[in-house]
């Protein structure tokens, strides 16, 4: 195995060079008329997202949610007059895909044109060099930056970029994404990617095998090498890609894989441990050997052990969801700044100056209504969003955000694990379980990182029927904060539905066990930066979902109510509401829980604060109204990610179970005469 | 597979792995601290497998127990992985001679 390949460009040449070669390139891209692409690819935990966020700043037009990116984003990065379209792509381990999230990862790297960007930890190099190794068989352009060069430095690990650089034939450059370190060199570096002068090879005896089936005679450099590779390493979705477009090749590299190994999985493994053992050579002299370190001790060593020790990490996990959800999200946000915007602002000033504005602007008393009716656009549909929904959902997105950036939940997962197994679910599922108390229906869209069927299935099951979101559970817990038993009842209810569906679940859903696996990232101070960045991305996100359903669903209960349509159908669910002990005036509550369960909530919320529900009924109304169907939003995600039979069952479940459970409550406590 | 424990008396004269090293086991049997190099990994699915090698685990490569419950941790390159007790009886490992981790810690 040869180092010394092409011309390396390290980031201590390119500071210094990249004015005049931007102004030539400028020039050259002018001229082919097309921008430059680029892919960041990379691991969980490397700082892909906080690298993507300051290579496109404020240009930025995310799309979804890093830190749990399931979709690839895209953002725009302007450097020294040059443009390039940026995008993001979920964390991949290794090609040899895991989970769905992977997937998507890999198949924008195999579609891609234009540069890609290897995003790798510099004091973990030998965990990611493998990655990179497969990267260069692409025959593509690529840059590896070294993110993270400040933790290497503090751990007395940082390697040498220049000789890295040197050894791969490719740009390696060092970098700090929180700090900014290093970025401007990335993007100058990045711009001037060429292809790697001299392909890598696989390994033999792996190259013979693989170069048999590799259709396009392009030689060993390409997307059909790496394709060919993953196929014969057993991969099912490559073997299928592979085996259709070139049967009498797969058949003769089959034979050859025979020939050497026992079974596909051998040959995996036999390839994974050449290329570690390949990126152990490359990375002799550029960063001092993994094995001369210990573990960590000190203070992070200390905390390691608190939070993953059951008797004192359960505990504590109960005590970071009371202060961040209950005290700040439930309390402070939902409770204090909820009631000051809609008293101060809403009906102090702005409510009766757009009423007084509608009613001058407009002299049709039905076209005032659909503006500041009593389901009006404004008084309903933008009051809802802003004054109820907004301050809850960006509390909890920042709650959120700085639990995932200090590495706190993966420690969550691993605590929970053996608990959620009862449940049919993996230590995994926590992490779009808790996000969905944020938003159901962003945590749907993210149990697509979950490994099965089966667990995601379940996770979207409960996540529909027993988590609240966080718009839901601050009116709830607004609603209920005057009565503490009854929230306390309310909370057990929920709790024993969670855990009762989803051992059901366990019992019914086919399908394999889960297993549980996953990185720990080091324990991280929350960086602002990243955590406002997250906070503002999937604020946006939500509020760009949201909003339009706020507005259409006051559009609908408007023209409902001048047909008279919202009569019969709010009439035909008074009979149930009954039924369960609660006032007819409930029944439009759950009617606007089609839209959105908030707005359902929120319109409890309105009975509740005019005193019309004893505790009794309160805890029934809460009860139901948390289980009731998931929103419209949510229903719809359900059916893009799992097929509308997945959907509708799921719906029917959570109807039945809402009724029936929030029924059982108000009966239970009518009958022993609690809170009558 | 078989299940020998070392740190007899005698230590590991007779191990037919290789020097320093002792029967292989599985990595779920080995206690906190406890270094040991990753012989086989004996699946029984092929997604598994995949789990397993997206974790960095594969022969040769020397892992170090840093937890036992509720699930294995392990010390990797210099990261740490956790992976469930089901996972971690399908890594086949021999352990080092010296335990030179640190005092065994909660279970």
């Amino acid at each position: 195995m040869g180092f010394s390949r092409g011309v390396a460009v390290s980031s201590e040449r390119t500071g210094q060079e990249a004015a005049p070669d931007a102004t030539r390139l400028l020039a050259e891209g002018a001229k082919a008329g097309s921008e430059a692409t680029w892919l960041l690819v990379g691991g969980p935990n490397v700082g892909k997202s906080a690298l993507f966020g300051r290579l496109t700043g404020r240009y930025a037009t995310v799309s979804n949610f890093p830190g749990t990116s399931v979709e690839v984003a895209s953002g725009q990065c302007a450097f020294r007059g040059r443009r390039a379209q940026v995008a993001d792509t979920p964390g991949l381990y290794a090609f040899l895909s895991v989970t769905e999230e992977e997937r998507v990862a890999r198949r924008a790297i195999l579609a891609s044109s234009g540069v890609i960007i290897h995003v790798v930890d510099a004091s973990r190099l030998e965990r990611s060099l493998p990655v990179t190794l497969q990267l260069l068989t692409l025959g593509r352009p690529l840059v590896v930056a070294c993110n993270l060069v400040d933790e290497a430095r503090a751990q007395g690990v940082e390697p040498d970029v220049g000789m890295l650089a040197d050894r791969l034939g490719v740009p390696v450059v060092a970098t700090v994404a929180t700090t900014g370190e290093g970025v401007d060199d990335l993007a100058s570096v990045a711009f001037q990617a060429a292809v790697p002068v001299d392909g890598w090879a696989l390994p033999q005896p792996f190259a013979g095998v693989v170069s048999k089936l590799v259709c396009d005679g392009r030689g060993a450099a390409s997307v059909r090498a790496l394709e060919a590779e993953l196929a014969l390493a057993g991969d099912p979705e490559m073997e299928s890609l592979v085996a259709s477009s070139c049967r009498e090749r797969w058949t003769e590299a089959e034979a050859a894989r025979a020939a050497g190994w026992d079974s596909a999985e051998d040959f995996a493994v036999g390839l994974a441990t050449a290329r570690r053992r390949m990126a152990a050579a490359l990375l002799d002299g550029v960063a001092p050997a993994a094995s001369s370190r210990h573990p960590e001790r000190g203070w992070r060593g200390a905390l390691e052990r608190v939070l993953l020790s059951p008797w004192s990490g359960v505990p504590l996990a109960l005590l970071v969801v009371y202060l961040a959800f209950y005290e700040f999200v439930g309390h402070l946000a939902a409770g204090r700044v909820v009631e000051w915007i809609e008293r101060v602002i809403f009906a102090g000033w702005l409510t009766p100056a757009v009423r007084a504005a509608a009613r001058l602007a407009i002299p049709w008393p039905a076209a005032q209504d659909l503006l500041v009716g009593p389901f009006g656009l404004f008084t309903l549909g933008v009051r809802y969003a802003v004054a109820i929904v907004l301050p809850i959902v960006t509390s909890f997105f920042l709650a959120f955000a700085l639990l995932e950036d200090s590495g706190y939940l993966p420690r969550v997962a691993l605590l929970l694990d053996r608990g959620l197994k009862r449940v049919g679910l993996s230590g995994r599922a926590v992490i779009p379980l808790v996000l969905g108390f944020g938003c159901s229906t962003m945590a749907t869209l993210v149990t697509r990182t979950l490994e099965t069927k089966r667990e995601r299935i379940i996770a979207t099951l409960l996540l529909a029927l027993a988590i609240p979101c966080s718009a839901q559970l601050g009116v709830v817990l607004g609603i209920l904060s005057a009565v503490p038993a009854a929230a306390a009842v309310w909370a057990l209810v929920i709790l024993g539905v969670f855990l009762a569906v989803g051992w059901l679940a366990a019992r019914l859903v086919p399908g394999e066990a889960p297993s549980f696996f996953m990185e720990l990232p080091p324990l991280r101070r929350p960086q602002l930066r990243n955590v406002l960045l997250k906070t503002g991305t999937r604020v946006r996100w939500y509020f760009a979902e949201v909003f339009p359903l706020f507005l259409l669903a006051s559009l609908v209960l408007w023209l409902g109510d001048l047909t008279g349509a919202l009569r019969s159908a709010t009439q035909a669910l008074v009979p149930v509401v009954r039924l369960i002990g609660l006032p007819a005036e409930a029944a439009p509550a759950f009617l606007y829980g089609f839209f959105r369960r908030d707005f359902g909530a929120a319109g409890l919320y309105d009975i509740a604060a005019r005193g019309m529900l004893s505790p009794a009924a309160l805890t029934t109304a809460a009860v139901t109204i948390t289980l009731f169907v998931p929103c419209v939003a949510q229903f719809l995600v359900m059916k893009k990610e799992r097929g509308l039979g997945v959907a509708l069952g799921v719906l029917a479940v959570a109807t039945a179970v809402a009724f029936t459970v929030g029924g059982a409550v108000g009966w239970a406590m009518r009958a022993t005469g609690a809170w009558a | 597979m078989s299940r020998v424990t070392c740190g007899t008396a005698s230590g590991c004269a007779d191990c037919p792995i290789a020097a320093g090293f002792c029967l292989p086991e599985s990595l779920a049997a080995l206690e906190t601290g406890r270094r040991a190099t990753v012989r086989r990994l004996a699946v029984a699915k092929a997604g598994d497998l995949r789990k397993l090698l997206a974790l960095g685990l594969m022969p040769g490569v020397e892992v170090e127990v840093e937890r036992r419950w509720p699930a294995v941790v392990v010390r990797i390159d210099r990261a740490s992985v956790a992976l469930d007790e089901a996972l971690a009886q399908a890594v086949v490992v021999s352990r080092q001679r010296s335990a030179v981790g640190r005092q065994k810690g909660a279970r």
